[in-house]
């Protein structure tokens, strides 16, 4: 096809040529180019079928309001192709076809509507009821847009901006324009949305006179230009805005483009006022066939040609019921495109000027006609056109249809935010009633259509914005104000709703194939209300997200039944405003985990990282994931681990014994200078939530330690209760300025006394004791001997900077020794074999301390009130119905069970929780949580593995713990 | 998060900065006289008003404070303390 390359409003470069591939076959386009212009520029009219009854489907508003032109597009499903810029090497395929678009195999489809009538899937397949799986998967075979497989990835760059402004304008137009420049010659910030790759809205494609011999493009260009170099507006072009809420809160997308370093990134701003600028779309008109490929929409018509360089057909009939409708018919012909006729639904009421203009070039004229029915089987061949009362009829051949109800204004920003929409009988329009708070509505959204209106609107919208933001006086708005009131108003709208049909083959949602005949059906059973309506014909509720029959439903189910204007309301319209790709939302940066001091090392000593909450840590240092020669090191040897995940704190201050006291079950008041104090926390419910170690640094000075999981909501949960208490106490998260290294084993004292100076013997520093010593008078160390492990065991806090040091003089110390790195699966055998709990593991959120068999540390004699879960202990002690931790051993030598596998008998009776085969013991031990009565030693468990049938193994409740029961090697 | 919280220390920022701390009840009950019920009403029962309640909301992703807001339920807007105060009294 020959484009136009000679228009001042082309957005295309015709000399440069795009190629891409549709169904294996290759295409060009111009630069410039959307995916669905460039389809159409090479003859491509079918784009695909629809979703029920696989009627051919092409262009039809270059907006993207319908999933007529949603295709696949280098694998991803469902891309708008209209909204879409053509890329070099694109593989373009149709949706929901049976062999092509062109010849599909379904079409039959379209001549069994009569099989199903609106809702047929909820009452007609479901009797007898074994025939729903199968209709089922015959409907779902047939029926749907693009298709997606399970482990489909999503190709592409993604981001994501976070911004604040002053004001918010939503639409890149000649009110949007106009309000973003009086806003930011006020001195403000001004962030402006367009969805369109470029400015200009309705004046851009149009060559009508502006003012002063300017056309409207032009206009358009100067706007722009003044927009773009001010500095305190920032433009986003390509860019939808998909919700406004409260606040101000304004999210979107954007479209990257080539050289950007997103492909779509997602926008949220927060604004001090919004401007909603975001004009009208065209209201289809409903006839039969009025979706057929070659019936399109005014502005699509006159866009093809004029920013996109292309005739939209040959011989054209016009069907509007707007101004507009008549300028875009003149603008064609002149173009080169042949009108057999335009019938206007208007009996009066159209611009003199430019019916003068249509009477100029011999152009049949039909004042109050519609079309009736495009005919054809795939493509627009004849039209008929009726008079509105349906009396007289004439036939037209002609390959083009352009056919337009009259405007809707797009209010989803208004509505979404909360604000009120009324219908207006004279625009017949949802014109905003309530504007929701710091939110203005400007230009053809208000119903107005003179050039300067739409303008004034805008700088009227921008000086409110001001206002808001403090940046104007009451004065400017009063005058603006009078401005526009001495310009033309809103124009009056058409009400027509549909042509004289009966509705069978008139499409009022395309996404959803919903007909005017289901819209009658539904009302017929008593779906009376459009909101009802729309659930039940699926009208609206398709990917164009009530695009196209958001306006006309309301309309025509109050004309189908006789109701009054005022009863006409819109439905109800939710975010997302525009169909919008999940990993949009998701943005960049899925990765994001903490790395200790000690990542880099480990990982060189052949660390094997899993994901650990925030974390990474090393979970084996080997390919056996059983870990026995790392635990079989710290049993009989030295092994290094590094704990620095663990949580740090320090809490300082007159008060901090009495935050203690809170927030911890035993009586802190008791800590000794030199000793470590194992203590846990308690929800108010009595739940055990944290487990840790204190020590006493100074007078009112205390460090303490809180399992990784939960370290991230210490401060919160101490600061939380002591809330009302106004007690003196500082509070400092230390994880990530401490590490912590764990030295087990042993040999761990022969190691550590290599280079340290002063006496670490078992007398100097025996277990559970605290020392705080420099390593070569620098280092300074806090060191604790804890038995977590069940072996001699230091556990040393070290500052974060120091790690790597104080790491590497241990590795160097024990290398006469063999020492060896553990991670943290050795260290989860090598606890569960001492029976010592990892809360999360042995516990989920409704077990409390006494069930774990941690009563011991709950200090009774505090106030229960006081305490925060003591009122609940002392409630829960006497409960025989809560679960218990048992050990248990596998019969007869049996396999170890996973963990999570249900204890059962009749029914459920408990859960393992760690399980493992214990190298020190030479058999499967574990740790399970059981009802009360199971807990006795020697009850036979019953154990049920995920998908093992009737299989069942067996275990038998032990004493606990495992090794060393004495705990003799810990204190070594 | 369309909500703004306003905290004493850091100013008015977004809603995803903090975290959600339950309806404000009152200091913890005393010792003397507490029922199991009275506790157990005091931990787990709430008012769920529609309309203006007072809440206690933490400064997570910021100063780490824990302060009480008022916030309309019905509307998700954080409201004057001098206004919702009103707004009880007209009630009582």
């Amino acid at each position: 096809m020959n484009r136009f390359n000679h228009l001042p409003t082309l957005k295309i470069d015709t000399a440069q040529k795009i190629s891409f591939i549709h169904k294996g076959k290759k295409y060009y386009g111009a630069k410039g180019d959307t995916i669905a212009t460039a389809l159409f520029a090479n003859g491509i009219r079918i784009f695909g079928r629809s979703l029920k009854y696989h009627r051919p489907r092409g262009l039809y508003s270059l907006d993207g309001e319908s999933s007529n032109t949603m295709m696949e597009v280098d694998g991803i499903p469902n891309v708008r192709c209209e909204n879409t810029a053509l890329k070099e090497g694109m593989v373009i395929q149709e949706q929901n076809v049976k062999g092509s678009a062109e010849n599909d195999m379904l079409g039959f489809l379209d001549k069994l509507d009569w099989l199903m009538p609106a809702g047929f899937y909820y009452n007609v397949m479901h009797k007898p009821a074994k025939l729903w799986p199968f209709a089922m998967k015959q409907i779902r075979k047939a029926a749907g847009l693009g298709k997606i497989s399970p482990d489909f990835k999503m190709p592409g760059k993604y981001d994501e901006i976070f911004l604040n402004t002053d004001v918010c304008v939503i639409g890149g137009g000649p009110s949007g324009m106009m309000a973003a420049l009086s806003a930011a010659k006020k001195g403000l910030r001004v962030i402006l949305m367009e969805s369109r790759p470029w400015l200009g809205g309705c004046f851009e494609y149009r060559s009508r006179e502006y003012q002063n011999r300017l056309t409207l493009h032009e206009r358009a260009h100067q706007l722009s230009k003044e927009v773009e170099s001010l500095e305190n507006i920032r433009v986003f072009t390509h860019a939808s805005v998909v919700g406004t809420y409260n606040n101000n809160l304004v999210t979107g997308f954007q479209v990257g483009k080539q050289k950007d370093v997103f492909d779509e990134r997602y926008i949220e701003i927060r604004a001090k006022s919004v401007v909603v600028a975001t004009g009208c779309i065209e209201r289809p008109l409903i006839f039969d066939n009025n979706e057929r490929p070659g019936v399109m929409q005014t502005g699509c018509a006159l866009r093809l040609a004029k920013t996109y360089g292309q005739l939209p057909g040959k011989k054209a009939v016009f069907s509007i019921g707007h101004d507009l409708g008549l300028e875009a018919a003149l603008e064609l012909h002149d173009l080169g495109l042949s009108i057999a006729c335009i019938a206007d639904i208007r009996e009066d009421g159209q611009d003199p000027a430019l019916l003068k203009k249509i009477s100029e070039k011999n152009i049949l004229f039909l004042k109050g006609w519609v079309a009736v029915k495009a005919h054809g089987r795939k493509l627009v061949k004849q039209v008929s056109l009726s008079s509105i009362d349906g009396l007289v009829k004439r036939k037209f051949t002609c390959d083009l249809l352009v056919a337009s109800a009259g405007m809707t204004p797009v209010t989803g920003p208004i509505t979404v935010a909360q604000g009120k929409l009324k219908y207006d009988t004279h625009t017949g329009f949802f014109l905003p009633d309530v504007m929701p708070e710091k939110m203005y509505a400007a230009g053809r959204i208000m119903g107005l259509e003179h050039p300067l209106s739409i303008e004034t609107s805008g700088k009227l919208a921008g000086l409110k914005a001001a206002f808001d933001c403090g940046n104007c006086s009451i004065q400017e708005i009063g005058e603006a104000k009078k401005d526009l009131e001495n310009l033309s108003g809103p124009v009056r709208g058409t009400k027509l709703v549909t042509a004289p049909v009966k509705g069978r083959k008139s499409f009022i949602c395309f996404d959803e194939d919903a007909t005017i005949k289901n819209i009658k059906q539904a009302i017929g059973k008593g779906f009376d209300v459009p909101e009802l309506i729309k659930r039940f014909t699926a009208t609206g509720l398709g990917p164009g997200q009530g695009g196209i029959p958001g306006h006309n439903l309301p309309l025509y189910v109050a004309k189908y039944q006789a109701l009054p204007d005022i009863s006409i309301k819109p439905t109800n319209v939710r975010p997302p405003l525009v169909p919008t790709f999940i990993s949009t939302y998701a943005g960049a940066g899925h990765q994001m985990f903490k790395i200790t001091p000690m990542d880099e090392m480990q990982r060189k000593d052949g660390g094997v990282f899993r994901n650990i909450g925030v974390w990474q840590r090393a979970r084996y240092f080997s390919s056996d994931f059983s870990c026995q020669k790392e635990i079989e090191n710290v049993r009989t040897n030295v092994g290094i681990l590094d704990g620095s995940t663990l949580g740090k704190f320090r809490i300082y201050g007159p008060d901090a014994v009495k935050a203690l006291q809170r927030v911890y079950v035993s009586d802190m008041s008791k800590i000794k200078e030199g000793r470590v104090k194992y203590s846990a926390m308690c929800t108010d419910d009595g739940c055990v939530i944290d487990d840790g170690v204190v020590v006493k640094q100074g007078e009112n000075d205390f460090y303490f330690t809180t399992s990784t999981a939960r370290a991230g909501q210490t401060v919160e949960w101490i600061r939380y209760h002591t809330r009302y208490d106004g007690w003196n106490f500082a509070l400092v998260n230390l994880t990530d300025s401490m590490g912590v290294i764990n030295l087990s084993g042993p040999n761990a004292r022969k190691v550590l006394q290599k280079i340290v100076d002063m006496d670490i013997s078992n007398e100097a520093f025996g277990f559970a004791e605290y020392k705080e010593f420099k390593i070569q008078d620098t280092v300074p160390v806090r060191a604790m001997r804890l038995g977590f492990m069940g072996e001699l065991s230091y556990e040393l806090h070290v500052p974060s900077s120091y790690m790597k040091s104080v790491w590497l003089m241990l590795k160097e110390a024990g290398k006469e020794f063999n020492i060896q790195n553990f991670g943290v699966e050795a260290q989860n055998v090598l606890r569960m074999e001492k029976c010592h709990i990892i809360l999360g593991s042995e516990s989920e959120q409704r077990t409390n301390l006494l069930d774990v068999g941690l009563g011991f540390l709950w200090d009774r004699k505090k106030a229960d009130a006081k305490t925060v879960g003591a009122v609940a202990l002392r409630q829960a002690e006497n409960d025989q119905t809560r679960l218990k931790l048992v050990g248990f051993k596998m019969e007869n030598n049996g396999r170890v069970p996973r963990d999570g596998s249900l204890i059962v008998d009749t029914k459920v009776r408990g859960y393992v929780c760690t399980a493992r085969n214990s190298f020190s013991l030479k058999e499967a031990v574990g740790m399970a949580l059981v009802e009360a009565p199971l807990a006795k030693t020697g009850t036979r468990l019953e154990i049920f593995e995920d998908e093992c049938g009737d299989h069942r193994i067996y275990g038998k409740v032990v004493e606990m713990p495992f090794y060393d029961p004495e705990g003799k090697r810990m204190k070594m | 998060m369309a909500l703004t919280i306003t905290c004493p220390v850091c100013g008015k920022r977004n809603g995803y900065e903090f975290k959600f701390g339950g309806e404000e009840k009152g200091p913890r009950p005393e010792e003397k006289d507490l029922t199991p019920k009275a506790w157990c009403d005091y931990v787990h029962m709430n008012q769920c008003v529609a309309g203006v309640q007072k809440e206690w909301w933490f400064h997570k992703d910021g100063c780490g404070s824990w302060f009480t807001i008022y916030r309309d339920t019905t509307t998700n807007l954080e409201k004057e303390a001098g206004l919702a105060n009103h707004q009880e009294a007209d009630k009582s």
